[in-house]
């Protein structure tokens, strides 16, 4: 299995746990077959089956680094979505399960659908889900409109982010905090209120202040995007945070700056789901599972270890 | 508007010319006259004549106090009731108002508006304190609240008729010879009871900016149907390596009275000069408002607009501008919003014929009314020895009610050989993908609509220079989108 290449790539490093045990991705035993499995996907089931039964019991007694107390936050069960105007299958039957404090690495090759899974679990509406179920803090996410995902807390940053012309940055971080506050029942704040908030978070990202008259996203350049999608991260806070090829475009200087950021910004309550081709930024956020997404299966295999 | 209301919801006519158009023909008023001789002997009566033109220039010409005027108002009287008596109201089949329909002033009872000096001085019209500015009443220059302290030396503010003798000869040198006008040119240089000027002596640079304000006092409603017009005129001379900012509102006294105004503002920079030009026209929907912008610019100079237009029922700005020297820049920025029953219409003509021209032009306008409509006829010419001329273009429409209108008319047209010219012309609802990144941060649907409907309009009102005229601009145009969306939904 392509999977497993990635794993003994890193055994040679630290982790503890043998890849197989690692497979904690627990869902192939809890899920039943559905009827309209194509023959594929059959395959791909049959194949993971195959690869994590012998884990499915010891997975009980918390061999692999996972906490068998933590509380699951987001669950993929079975998740198959399409493209909305094509109606080509891009997702076809991922399963994840992240639980509190968890860092989680997905990789894998160019369209394997890894930025297409963390666009389907925000709302995008370019995609359609067909089939599965999502659930996050416990509640039916794909029932959810996008705002109310990200108010729910869950929070993506976008790989490449889209330019407003004419609406500010202080302005858009103000707009979007104070809806936040208002979901929580708390009084929104004032622009002055709102600077002094945000005024410690730039620090954190490494940004100037003039940072936040400029026009969101517009004339950013790559590495400014990126701190832009973490600075919103810091202001609005996450349950859970997608990072979207975060270390794509950026120089060893800046994807250190944006690492050290999301690690500052990580609690043992808050989970990161990190999309990425690249093991440096793994090297500055060091996830305890990373998932390969299979271009052919375009399954989710697991090769957790507790890089502690 | 009937045949466009049965078509689908988007009607847009984009048709640009890249060749040179063969020569529209000649137009009466083409002729020049250069003194006052032609009035002695007046030229033979055009063989049609409009009914309702006649009436309009003997109620104006009625209305006018008779005493002697000024030599350059005088000629500039002259020179527009030739032209006007031989130019018929315009019709939709007239080209330049192909999209525009002007049949809200012709349907109405025009009256000229006359005011005594008293009544002036009793008004108690508020001036902004800070800057120098001139006011306008119903076209009606009300001179006791200039404030003219802050200008520098030589410059000049104030009536035509008060300016020195050497003023008075360098304004009659420019007034009154204008081709390009159309019958609206003609009224208000036939109707205009004073003539405001403006001008800055060479090499003067005036730090603060002149505020030109029109006030729109007198006013019928609609059963009355009665329509006051009034002509103001102002005319800036910013003399070899001068500059100068000035910031027009044009405002009515209510928000439904039913006027009519006709301004008219003529630039003339002198090389190396420069004007800065706010427009801000906030009248009231139920008002007419047709205003000409002339610009003549010598080599070096640069002239730059940025226009915000919400007001009237049917409102429209005609730009010229004309080169007289090479290696001139012109900035042009227009943002025009109909939230009601609204025609907001720019017709803008740039004219190069000199070498190493620049220009950028950007129209942007918003039409958030099903009976709205939004007009742009851009027209570019870049002539024979025009050569090496940089001219840039772009529209952008935001059409958010079904039946919304947007007409738009990108035009080139170049002769010289060495150019470089763009234009472009958008007309979308708002981008998917920037409400998606709103929602993706917890900011609602609505929120997220409102404020990118109001940063499309930002960027240009973000082009005003001076910051107290664009965050007034900036409240008005959200206050008029917070209303047009708390009726629509």
């Amino acid at each position: 299995m392509a999977a497993l290449l990635p794993c003994t790539h890193f055994s040679s490093a630290k982790f503890t746990f043998l890849p197989s045990s690692s497979s904690a991705i627990t869902i192939p035993a809890l899920r039943p077959l559905r009827p309209r499995l194509n023959h594929r996907r059959r395959l791909s089931l049959n194949s993971i089956r195959a690869s994590v039964s012998t884990v499915d019991s010891p997975l009980a007694s918390s061999t692999d680094g996972r906490d068998e107390k933590k509380k699951p936050l987001l669950q993929v069960t079975d998740l198959t979505a399409i493209i909305a105007e094509s109606r080509q299958e891009i997702i076809k039957g991922v399963n994840l399960l992240v639980n509190e404090g968890e860092i989680h690495a997905i990789m894998g090759k160019n369209g394997s659908g890894k930025s297409t899974l963390s666009k389907v679990l925000v709302g995008h509406p370019d995609y359609e889900v067909t089939g599965g179920s999502v659930i996050f803090k416990g509640e039916n996410l794909l029932e959810m409109e996008p705002e109310e995902r990200s108010l729910a807390g869950l929070f993506m940053s976008f790989q490449s982010p889209v330019e407003i012309p004419g609406v500010n940055n202080i302005d858009f971080l103000q707009m979007a905090y104070n809806a936040r506050r208002r979901q929580l029942g708390e009084p929104e704040l004032g622009p002055i209120e709102f600077y002094a908030y945000i005024y410690p978070k730039l620090e954190l990202v490494n940004m100037k202040t003039d940072f936040l008259n400029r026009n969101v996203n517009e004339g950013f350049s790559g590495g400014e995007k990126k701190r832009n999608e973490i600075l919103q991260l810091a202001v609005l806070g996450a349950d859970l945070a997608i990072l979207d090829e975060i270390d794509s475009g950026l120089d060893v200087d800046a994807l250190r700056d944006v690492a050290q950021a999301v690690n500052g910004i990580l609690t043992s309550k808050n989970s990161v789901l990190m999309i990425t081709h690249y093991r440096r930024l793994l090297e500055f956020i060091k996830p305890a599972f990373i998932h390969i997404m299979d271009l052919a299966w375009n399954i989710m295999n697991c090769c957790g270890f507790g890089m502690t | 508007m009937s045949v466009l209301s049965f078509t689908p919801h988007l009607h847009v006519h984009v048709s640009p010319i890249l060749t040179p158009k063969p020569k529209p023909k000649p137009k009466l008023n083409k002729l020049r006259i250069s003194s006052l001789q032609t009035f002695a002997t007046p030229p033979p009566l055009p063989s049609f004549s409009d009914p309702f033109v006649l009436q309009l220039a003997d109620s104006l010409e009625d209305s006018l106090p008779s005493s002697s005027q000024p030599l350059p108002l005088q000629k500039l009287r002259d020179f527009s009731s030739q032209t006007l008596l031989s130019t018929p109201w315009p019709s939709r089949k007239d080209e330049p108002f192909r999209f525009t329909d002007t049949s809200l002033i012709k349907s109405s009872l025009i009256e000229p508006v006359s005011h005594s000096a008293q009544f002036l001085d009793s008004l108690d019209v508020s001036g902004d304190t800070q800057f120098p500015n001139l006011i306008f009443i119903d076209g009606f220059l009300k001179e006791s609240v200039l404030n003219l302290s802050n200008l520098p030396d030589g410059v000049y503010l104030g009536s035509l008729l008060r300016a020195s003798d050497r003023i008075m000869e360098r304004v009659s040198k420019f007034i009154g010879d204008f081709k390009w006008g159309d019958l609206f040119w003609s009224i208000n240089g036939m109707g205009a009871p004073d003539l405001g000027v403006i001008y800055v002596p060479a090499g003067c640079k005036v730090e603060i900016p002149i505020y030109l304000k029109y006030f729109s006092v007198e006013g019928g409603n609609e059963e009355s149907k009665k329509l006051p017009i009034s002509n103001p005129r102002v005319f800036v001379l910013v003399e070899e390596g001068g500059e100068v900012g000035i910031v027009e509102e044009f405002v009515g006294k209510e928000g439904n009275a039913c006027y009519w105004a006709n301004p008219v503002l003529e630039v003339v920079i002198g090389g190396g000069g420069k004007v800065r030009h706010s427009y801000v026209q906030s009248q009231s929907l139920r008002a007419a408002h047709i205003k000409w912008t002339t610009v003549r610019q010598e080599s070096s100079s640069t002239y730059e607009l940025v226009e915000v237009s919400t007001g009237g029922k049917l409102s429209r700005h005609n730009v010229h501008v004309q080169q007289l020297g090479p290696e001139t820049v012109t900035e042009v920025s227009t943002f025009h919003l109909s939230v009601t029953e609204q025609t907001q219409d720019l017709h803008s003509s740039l004219v190069f014929d000199y070498p190493r021209g620049y220009s950028r032009q950007l129209h942007k306008c918003i039409v958030a009314h099903p009976q709205g409509q939004a007009v742009f006829d851009g027209n570019v010419k870049v002539n024979r020895y025009a050569q090496q001329t940089d001219a840039g273009q772009l529209t952008r429409s935001l059409l958010l009610e079904p039946r919304a209108t947007v007409n738009v008319k990108p035009n080139l047209q170049i002769i010289a050989d060495d150019v470089k010219c763009s234009h472009g012309a958008a007309i979308s609802d708002l981008e998917e993908s920037q409400l998606f990144y709103f929602q993706a941060r917890g900011i609602d649907l609505k929120t997220a609509r409102k404020a990118l409907v109001f940063s499309f309009g930002a960027e240009v009102i973000g082009r005003f220079p001076y910051p107290s005229v664009r965050k007034q601009a900036e409240s008005h145009v959200k206050q008029l989108l917070e209303t047009a969306y708390d009726s629509s939904s």
